[in-house]
């Protein structure tokens, strides 16, 4: 079962490198491209607000921390490419730890309060520093060279969530996974074995904050010009938290079908809703969190158990 | 023998309720000790305090020797002291075998050991049966030994049982007693329980311990603490005579 399903994800993660191929409109690409971010951004998010089950709104904050830091690094202190990707990850770790310490002092929705401030904080921040060029933002290097780079970022975010699957995948296999587990089901339950939830939740962040944040050095380059309401708003935290709800928080591949859904509407109905989306967002996922609390493949995967046992 | 738990002299307030009034005891390396005593009486705030869950405002408790004051309770569970919950807490959404492997990851991270390990224990109370069901909706008497099959997982050398028969028919509660005794077997070198259920105390409590309000009342054998008089009346009276009928 385990390596039919790795043979699987092989043949798709093959088949979506092979997509550039058949697919060369640069807006067609694009889509793509947002698909393939965002079902990583579902999948970093899941380990933290699925697996963990920690409700964080607030990874925009390691988004913009990504974006960010990209032409920090590299156009201001003169970083080379390569290490200026390492230090975006050493970033956002850095960020990860402050905020977890912090915010997992708390539960539930005060939580999920702490980290929409942090997140607001850094944007409000970002938007009056100097260095950060304030509302006037930054240019962002180009990750790739001027020969069709779209494609290139196409193929970057897919090797992203190729990445975030396999380390989904090997988390949920580990000893770290089935403390995650434990720590969402009952915190005092994962203490009597042990477990300090305190220092998995934060592993768990710290790991999730690395892939959002490489999520937003690759969507900054891209766009190719950042202002802090591009990659710290605050929709920024509810696109990965609303994909993985929505496909199935605390499953492997729920994420990635959330984004697929979730970022080919935006796409359809962008010129019908305009701002609305926000609107709808909300909405959505009251609706989810009501009527599909374990999302499409969660509530799948529970009929198909239920069938095989009957 | 050796002290394996000693509690000096401690105490804990809930504003302005003496929740547990200068307590001090002791249990010794192969004893069986069960606290007794009317709902209330601050038993399983005991062993909160003892597993670090909450802190004493008076005292010193040692395990070993080394006192546990600012242990955080999955330190305390590291040093060897597993526990169930009164109220059951089982990992909902998980398998009984994955509760119990949550237990056994305390010694390893290998999740097929874990598994091995956590199959004997399931194996040694009985729930095989259910192994691969969640845990959710499974009844009150199997998420009870659920509970001590995570504890017993751990590899305690102290194992912490608050209430573990309370709520079970008769035979099914003497049925578990006899599967408790057999915890030495399974490294556990003391257990002290919390227990209503005066015929599973009488029949593997080396020793008892009697709580009203707080503070401790009377200690000694089963035979001694219930001929007490003052035991009979006020806690084990109408139970007891029940119970011996």
């Amino acid at each position: 079962m385990t390596q039919r399903r790795a043979i699987l994800a092989a043949v798709g993660f093959a088949l979506c490198l092979l997509v550039p191929l058949v697919v060369q409109q640069d807006y067609q690409l694009n889509v793509l491209f947002r698909i393939a971010l965002f079902s990583a951004l579902g999948m970093a998010w899941n380990l933290v607000g699925g697996y963990a089950g920690q409700l964080s709104l607030g990874h925009a904050a390691f988004f913009g921390i990504g974006a960010y830091a990209l032409p920090l690094f590299h156009d201001k202190l003169g970083v080379p490419i390569p290490l200026a990707l390492v230090l975006v990850i050493v970033a956002a770790v850095a960020a990860a730890y402050v905020i977890g310490r912090v915010s997992f002092r708390l539960r539930g929705p005060y939580f999920a309060l702490a980290t929409i401030a942090f997140a607001e904080v850094l944007r409000l921040s970002v938007k009056n520093l100097e260095v950060t060029g304030g509302d006037v933002g930054l240019q962002v290097p180009a990750l790739f060279g001027s020969i069709s780079p779209t494609r290139w970022f196409y193929l970057a975010a897919v090797v992203l969530a190729a990445a975030a699957l396999a380390a989904t995948a090997w988390i949920v296999r580990s000893r770290f996974g089935y403390q995650l587990q434990a720590v969402r089901e009952d915190e005092d339950t994962a203490r009597a074995c042990g477990i300090d939830p305190a220092r998995t939740k934060l592993n768990a962040l710290i790991i999730s904050a690395a892939f959002t944040a490489l999520g937003g050095a690759l969507y900054a380059s891209q766009y190719f010009f950042i202002v802090p309401d591009s990659v710290l708003a605050i929709d920024l935290s509810e696109r990965p938290a609303i994909s993985a709800m929505l496909g199935g928080a605390g499953t492997m591949t729920g994420p990635i079908v959330g984004a697929i859904l979730i970022e080919t509407a935006l796409e359809l109905f962008k010129n019908v809703f305009h701002e609305a989306f926000q609107l709808i967002f909300g909405v959505l996922l009251v609706l989810v969190v009501l009527f599909l609390p374990e999302g499409i493949v969660g509530t799948l995967a529970s009929w198909w158990r239920r069938k095989r046992a009957s | 023998m050796t002290t394996l738990l000693a509690l000096e002299h401690v105490s804990k307030r809930f504003g302005g309720l003496r929740a547990v009034n200068d307590v001090s005891f002791s249990v010794s390396d192969g004893e069986v000790l069960f606290i007794v005593g009317p709902n209330g009486a601050g038993k399983t705030t005991l062993f909160n305090l003892i597993t670090g869950f909450l802190p004493a405002d008076e005292g010193v408790i040692r395990f070993a020797g080394r006192p546990l004051t600012w242990t955080a309770p999955h330190a305390v569970a590291k040093l060897g002291i597993g526990r169930t919950f009164q109220i059951v807490k089982p990992l909902r959404n998980l398998t009984v075998l994955e509760n119990v492997m949550l237990g056994a990851f305390l010694h390893t991270r290998d999740v097929a050991e874990a598994a091995a390990r956590a199959r004997e224990v399931i194996d040694f109370l009985q729930m095989s049966a259910v192994i691969a069901k969640p845990a959710a909706g499974l009844p009150l008497a199997t998420l009870k030994r659920l509970e001590i099959a995570r504890a017993l997982a751990t590899k305690p050398k102290l194992i912490l049982l608050d209430e573990v028969v309370a709520g079970l028919p008769t035979t099914e509660a003497l049925a578990l007693a006899g599967l408790l005794q057999r915890l030495p077997e399974w490294g556990v070198s003391a257990v002290a329980g919390v227990e209503h259920v005066m015929q599973v105390v009488m029949k593997i409590a080396h020793r008892v311990i009697v709580l009203d309000r707080g503070a401790l009342i009377a200690e000694g054998t089963p035979a001694e603490v219930v001929r007490r008089p003052e035991v009979i009346e006020a806690y084990l009276g109408v139970k007891y005579k029940q119970v011996t009928g």
